[in-house]
């Protein structure tokens, strides 16, 4: 039970679409940003100040990854940590204070073949001369046989949510990264036992949460393995388990498995208008430019090596920042126009 | 203390300024056994000082049983939001954390009467003619239920037959271990019918039209 209550103001639900943008004379805005995590409003406070004409598309999730982060412990500037959805609240404070409007409209298709790009949604079409995508990543499923079946009966990737329904009871992360340890160690709190199962020998997660992992007594490891099956009958029961190294397969019997295997970039409804690589994420160069001129990208969606909320902010900034240039470019006169 | 920090009164405000018609927030209490009853009637009473559309009504649940019954008020804290007529709007547990946004969407949507919902959902809705009751059940950490509590709603404000439930489950456990809610949002549908995640539109519709039918067997 939450000690302090918190009232989070998201974005409106419901596929609301931006003033005007249903009507036929469609406002063609200088900057569409695709996603409302880190990056996304990040990159729409520097183009709320630099006085662009900024829309945020934040997409199905609110506020991205951090929102569902119970705490974030490594953004500068909050020494105590902050709640993952309080700091995406403040981005979002941030960047409206400066004038950029956030809608929580999902994007279904892009045209970015001529200018302006053509951004649509569920409800609506958006015109725009400058695009940033930041839809960020997505968690990878294991893809295993019950994954799908027992999802939301045992099954989970979001310990924030449903820590709470496993009170005293075993639950099973698959995963040895920081978010699987991360949400590892949160579900500690309600579970009487966390069975970390992780196909390596050691854990990727950064050395600190390893140092609160191996020193939490309700977390315990199971290494060289990998879920081959989630096992149920109304509900989770357990997950077969097979040892990469010796082959020999075992029955680990738990009431709940959260998967933390990694991201996946949301990238599906740009194929074939900016090149992607052969894992799916945006190609971006220095300057967050891709290989579409006008269309930038920031976050996770062209991180697959980071993934942290200050390097997605950091991309968001960049990538704003070359996008007011990249207008200003434009409508600044040649250089060789003859004198009047 | 107000439950309400300067900062989010004064986006509550903004988020509630030009609300299209009245609304009242019928709030049910009880002075004992009932985890969230005095902060949610906080709660209530602090929102509705935020417009001039806006009034809250504190009943007892127990002292005002006829009430409850007249609204199918069955456990507190509750509150039910009520436009130019009830659409069957209602919150079991308070609508903390995300769930916050789920209860200001509620209020702008039932003051303006009519949803965001599809021509396509419109017109099924329309052709329903039994009733349907959808229960959302959430915590409020749950950064992807407000969008199951959001359709629901909308589908309550669009049909007379269906009225909709947010159920916060951490103060409901006997009804998450009734309905096996083991992840949230979990959308449980004339008590046969469930539906896991925050799913689109046209998902939750046919789920609805699912437990329709499983009735007419």
């Amino acid at each position: 039970m939450p000690m302090k209550f918190q009232f989070t103001i998201t974005p409106t639900v419901g596929g609301e679409t931006a003033e005007g943008a249903a009507e036929e004379e469609v406002p063609v805005y200088d900057l569409v940003i695709i996603g409302g995590g880190a990056a996304g409003l990040t990159a729409a406070i520097y183009a709320g100040r630099a006085r662009l004409k900024t829309l945020v598309l934040a997409g199905p999730l609110p506020g991205g990854q951090p929102a569902n982060t119970d705490i974030v412990e490594n953004f500068p500037g909050f020494p105590e940590g902050i709640s993952g959805s309080e700091l995406t609240q403040r981005f979002r404070s941030q960047a409206e204070r400066f004038g950029a409007q956030v809608v929580l409209d999902a994007v279904t298709e892009v045209d970015f073949s001529a200018r302006p790009f053509t951004i649509r949604t569920y409800g609506a079409t958006y015109r725009a001369q400058a695009v940033i995508i930041a839809t960020g990543a997505v968690p990878r499923r294991l893809g295993v046989p019950g994954e799908a079946e027992f999802f939301g009966r045992g099954v989970s990737a979001c310990a924030t949510c449903d820590g709470f329904f496993y009170q005293d009871k075993k639950v099973v992360v698959v995963g040895g990264g920081d978010s699987a340890i991360a949400e590892g160690l949160f579900l500690t709190r309600f579970a009487r036992e966390v069975i970390v199962v992780h196909r390596r020998d050691r854990l990727r997660a950064a050395p600190l949460h390893q140092e609160r992992a191996f020193a939490n007594p309700k977390m315990h490891f199971v290494w060289d393995s990998v879920v081959e099956e989630i096992l149920g009958e109304q509900t989770v029961t357990g997950v077969r388990v097979r040892n990469v190294k010796t082959g020999e397969t075992s029955v680990i019997e738990a009431d709940g498995v959260f998967v933390y295997v990694g991201m996946e970039p949301k990238t599906e409804i740009f194929a074939g208008q900016v090149e992607l690589d052969e894992a799916g994420y945006i190609v971006t160069d220095k300057h967050q430019r891709t290989s579409t001129p006008g269309v930038f990208a920031a976050g996770d969606v062209q991180d697959p090596d980071y993934r942290q909320v200050v390097i997605a902010a950091g991309s968001g900034a960049v990538a704003a920042i070359e996008a007011e240039r990249f207008l200003a470019e434009e409508t600044r006169p040649t250089q060789t126009q003859p004198p009047v | 203390m107000p439950l309400l920090d300067k900062e989010t009164t004064e986006q509550v405000k903004r988020e509630l300024a030009d609300l299209a018609g009245p609304v009242r927030l019928v709030m049910f209490s009880q002075t004992f056994e009932c985890d969230y009853c005095a902060e949610t009637r906080q709660l209530v009473e602090e929102v509705a000082e935020l417009s001039d559309q806006l009034t809250a009504e504190i009943y007892n649940f127990v002292t005002d049983k006829e009430k409850a019954e007249e609204l199918g008020v069955d456990k507190i804290p509750a509150i039910a939001v009520i436009g130019a007529e009830d659409y069957g709007v209602r919150f079991y547990g308070i609508p903390s954390g995300y769930e916050f946004t789920s209860l200001l969407y509620a209020i702008r949507t039932v003051a303006a009467g009519k949803t965001e919902l599809s021509e396509e959902t419109l017109k099924t809705l329309a052709g329903v003619t039994e009733p349907v009751h959808m229960q959302v059940f959430v915590t409020p950490t749950c950064p992807y239920c407000p969008m199951a509590v959001v359709l629901a709603h909308q589908m309550a404000i669009a049909s007379p037959m269906v009225r909709a439930d947010m159920v916060e489950a951490m103060e409901f456990p006997h009804l998450a271990i009734k309905y096996q809610v083991m992840g949230v949002p979990r959308t449980v549908i004339n008590e046969t019918v469930h539906l896991e995640g925050a799913a689109p539109e046209p998902m939750v519709l046919e789920k609805l039209q699912e437990a329709l039918a499983g009735e007419q067997i």
